[in-house]
């Protein structure tokens, strides 16, 4: 029975990988959580049914399905950061498994070195590994010639744990980010928003009860997503105006705070955002407006765009810019519909997310404890 | 002095002169000063004879403040003497006598000294990233971890680099022979002409001699008038510095730099007597014969004395500091340094 459930197993993952990178590839899923949330789950599927017997094999088998997420739509960064997150979850817990046998003795003294202390700071009590008191775990067998499921068998457990921890994070990521929303929103303050963001959204909401304010809602030409938005707040009771994006700057000198979402935050305390996202900070910097951008953790990525100013590089269907029946219009001219605006650091003023607020120069440091630094290139 | 102690100091009795080994490794082109004395310091360690770990920090403090007082510019001096002491004091004592603590210190030392001199490898490929194919690079002076940069970036995208002549050393002209020699477009500019050149200019890379608690920069002379230009210009200004230039000292202003002294922008006593002595004793131009009387005309040496080798940049200046361990906003840099020297 095990040998056709190897061939079965391997085969019913690659089917479930392809299945998501085509969907990703399509644009049948889009969207920084719909994306995260589809690649936890096959993750958890695909490490439920791997076959391994060492910690090497078991990375190698998520990353070369990260890898392959990545490139069918390396446009959505969540799905990389997710792959990340999982790994370094599961190096956390295999970590904490196998201390109680191996690593214990040789940590303290021998691995010590400047360029550690440089890295790492001062070796401090905490750092030292707890004696090896926990039995349990001491029969993790890596790499056992007689049985080469024992290390799959006893680990799985508690990688399915891990797993479950990644989404469960993504699932309550929205509460945990507006649960402090009335302290960031006044009575009678004027917030102005732009596109239809669910973090910002329910963020807003969230304060309504407490809280009597008001919300600009920019209409986020060409997609029109802000008209669902202040359809979506209003209907909460939230007093929402609407505006086409053009009166933004005019608005600005009214505005106490400018609240946006995010697609990915970048590892300089730069994001991207839907477009207009720029117009909107870069008016509120001219009006010392500050801009508050509401986002999840996990769109947090450890990279660099060089090519920040031509839209992140990602471009919509031109024709809700300029439609086919302007026919003799449209060979004359390009049209480009960029996805999302490139917001430099300098013009955001904090991130609130689900764990905590930041600054945008603090987001390194969030990147750096979120991921393994070997994982960066997937 | 305890008299185990064997660095006597400045009294030259001693039979480990500390300055000259110091000296002796620096002649190897490839060791910055920081490394220099962490290798001096272990070699102090090797002759030293001290019995206890006060002596031996108190032998590690005198000898590091020998080479401050012998070195004009000690910053980035400091900054390697500040992290191999801080070490050896944290080093935890398992060992079964105090020579065994002292050769496992040495070791430790020299592992590191060999280890960092990968780092400028390791900067150049983090900063590779950031440099886009057709990208025009301003730098300042000569430094050697840009130089490397410079060269990697070369192997792969086109990039061209203007480069100040940094008076009054001219070291800007050395960075121009190594990059022309290499085949990267190069031009040399004059310092004054930085705001000419800076909207021709994609980003700004520079070396640093420290970068400090702050998250600043300390680095030649001039590197802080081109990041205050660079910010008005809103191009980014990126420094590189290997983790042994961390710092910990928080300057407030230029006038707070270990390198700052009396003498620097001191006014003469008498101007009557210096107005007549300009003859041109320092450098003169190339060929050394100018057509008119009215030729250019240089400062003499007591002029460029009262001059500054190094300057402070504001960390609000600064886009990024590329390290060893990674690319840090300048913030970042600070919580390094906490984390190596507050409890």
């Amino acid at each position: 029975m095990s040998g056709m459930a190897t061939e079965g197993s391997s085969a019913a993952n690659q089917r479930v990988v392809e299945n998501l990178a085509s969907r990703l590839r399509r644009r049948q899923v889009v969207g920084s959580r719909e994306t995260a949330l589809e690649t936890v789950l096959v993750l958890r599927q695909v490490v439920s049914k791997a076959r391994f017997s060492n910690i090497d094999q078991l990375v190698e088998v998520i990353r070369s399905v990260g890898r392959k997420l990545v490139e069918a739509q390396p446009k959505e960064h969540t799905v990389g950061n997710t792959v990340r997150k999982v790994l370094h979850h599961i190096r956390e817990e295999y970590h904490t498994a196998t201390q109680g046998t191996t690593a214990a003795a040789s940590t303290s003294r021998s691995t010590l070195s400047i360029a550690k202390f440089v890295l790492q700071g001062q070796p401090r009590k905490q750092n030292a590994p707890p004696k090896a008191s926990d039995e349990t775990r001491g029969t993790l067998k890596e790499n056992d010639p007689d049985d080469p499921d024992a290390f799959a068998r006893t680990l799985k457990p508690v990688l399915m744990e891990a797993i479950q921890d990644v989404l469960d994070e993504l699932e309550t990521v929205y509460d945990n980010i507006s649960k402090n929303a009335k302290d960031h929103i006044h009575s009678d303050e004027i917030i102005l928003t732009i596109g239809k963001s669910s973090t910002v959204e329910a963020f807003l909401k969230s304060a309504a009860p407490y809280r009597k304010y008001t919300v600009i809602v920019a209409d986020t030409a060409p997609s029109y997503s802000g008209h669902d938005m202040a359809q979506s707040l209003s209907s909460a009771g939230i007093s929402t105006v609407l505006v086409p994006d053009s009166a933004i700057y005019a608005l600005m000198s009214r505005v106490n705070k400018v609240i946006l979402g995010a697609h990915a935050i970048l590892a300089n305390g730069g994001m991207f955002a839907i477009t207009g996202s720029l117009l909107a900070a870069t008016a509120a910097r001219a009006h010392s407006t500050p801009v508050v951008v509401c986002s999840g953790q996990f769109k947090l990525t450890p990279q660099w765009n060089l090519y920040h100013e031509y839209g992140a590089l990602d471009f919509a269907d031109p024709s809700s810019v300029l439609g086919f029946e302007e026919g003799n219009l449209v060979d004359k001219v390009d049209v480009v519909n960029p996805y999302y605006d490139y917001v430099r650091p300098e013009l955001v003023d904090a991130f609130i997310t689900n764990d905590g607020d930041h600054p945008p120069s603090s987001v390194y440091r969030l990147i750096k404890e979120a991921y393994d630094d070997e994982d960066y290139e997937l | 002095m305890p008299p185990g102690t064997i660095v006597a100091g400045k009294d030259g009795s001693s039979q480990f002169d500390i300055f000259a080994t110091y000296q002796s490794i620096l002649k190897n082109e490839e060791i910055s000063t920081p490394l220099a004395a962490i290798l001096a310091l272990t070699e102090l360690i090797e002759k030293s004879n001290a019995g206890t770990m006060f002596e031996l920090v108190k032998a590690l403090n005198d000898g590091a403040e020998v080479l401050k007082e012998r070195t004009p510019n000690p910053i980035s001096l400091n900054a390697g003497c500040e992290l191999f002491i801080a070490f050896a004091y944290l080093f935890p004592h398992d060992s079964d006598s105090f020579s065994g603590l002292k050769t496992e210190l040495v070791k430790q030392g020299q592992r590191y000294a060999a280890e960092a001199l990968t780092y400028r490898e390791k900067i150049a490929k983090l900063a590779l990233g950031f440099i886009k194919d057709g990208s025009v690079i301003l730098t300042h002076s000569y430094s050697r971890v840009v130089m490397k940069t410079l060269l990697r970036a070369h192997e792969r995208k086109r990039i061209s680099v203007y480069v100040t002549e940094a008076r009054p050393r001219g070291l800007g002209l050395r960075t121009y022979d190594e990059l022309t020699a290499a085949g990267i477009p190069c031009t040399v500019v004059l310092d004054s002409a930085v705001s000419y050149v800076m909207d021709q200019v994609d980003f700004v890379l520079v070396g640093s001699e420290a970068v400090v608690e702050s998250g600043g920069l300390i680095n030649a002379v001039g590197s802080n008038q081109i990041a205050i230009i660079a910010k008005a210009a809103n191009k980014p200004f990126y420094a590189l510095a290997e983790s042994y230039k961390f710092h910990r000292l928080f300057p407030l202003s230029q006038y707070d730099l270990p390198t700052h002294n009396p003498s620097i922008l001191s006014f003469p006593l008498s101007s009557a007597a210096t107005a007549v002595s300009h003859s041109p004793s320092s450098i003169g131009p190339s060929g050394g014969k100018t057509l008119t009387s009215e030729g250019p005309r240089f400062m003499t040496q007591e002029q460029v004395a009262c001059n500054p080798d190094v300057d402070y940049t504001r960390p609000d200046l600064i886009s990024l500091v590329f390290s060893d361990v990674g690319s840090l906003t300048p913030e970042g840099v600070s919580q390094y340094l906490v984390g190596m020297f507050a409890g």
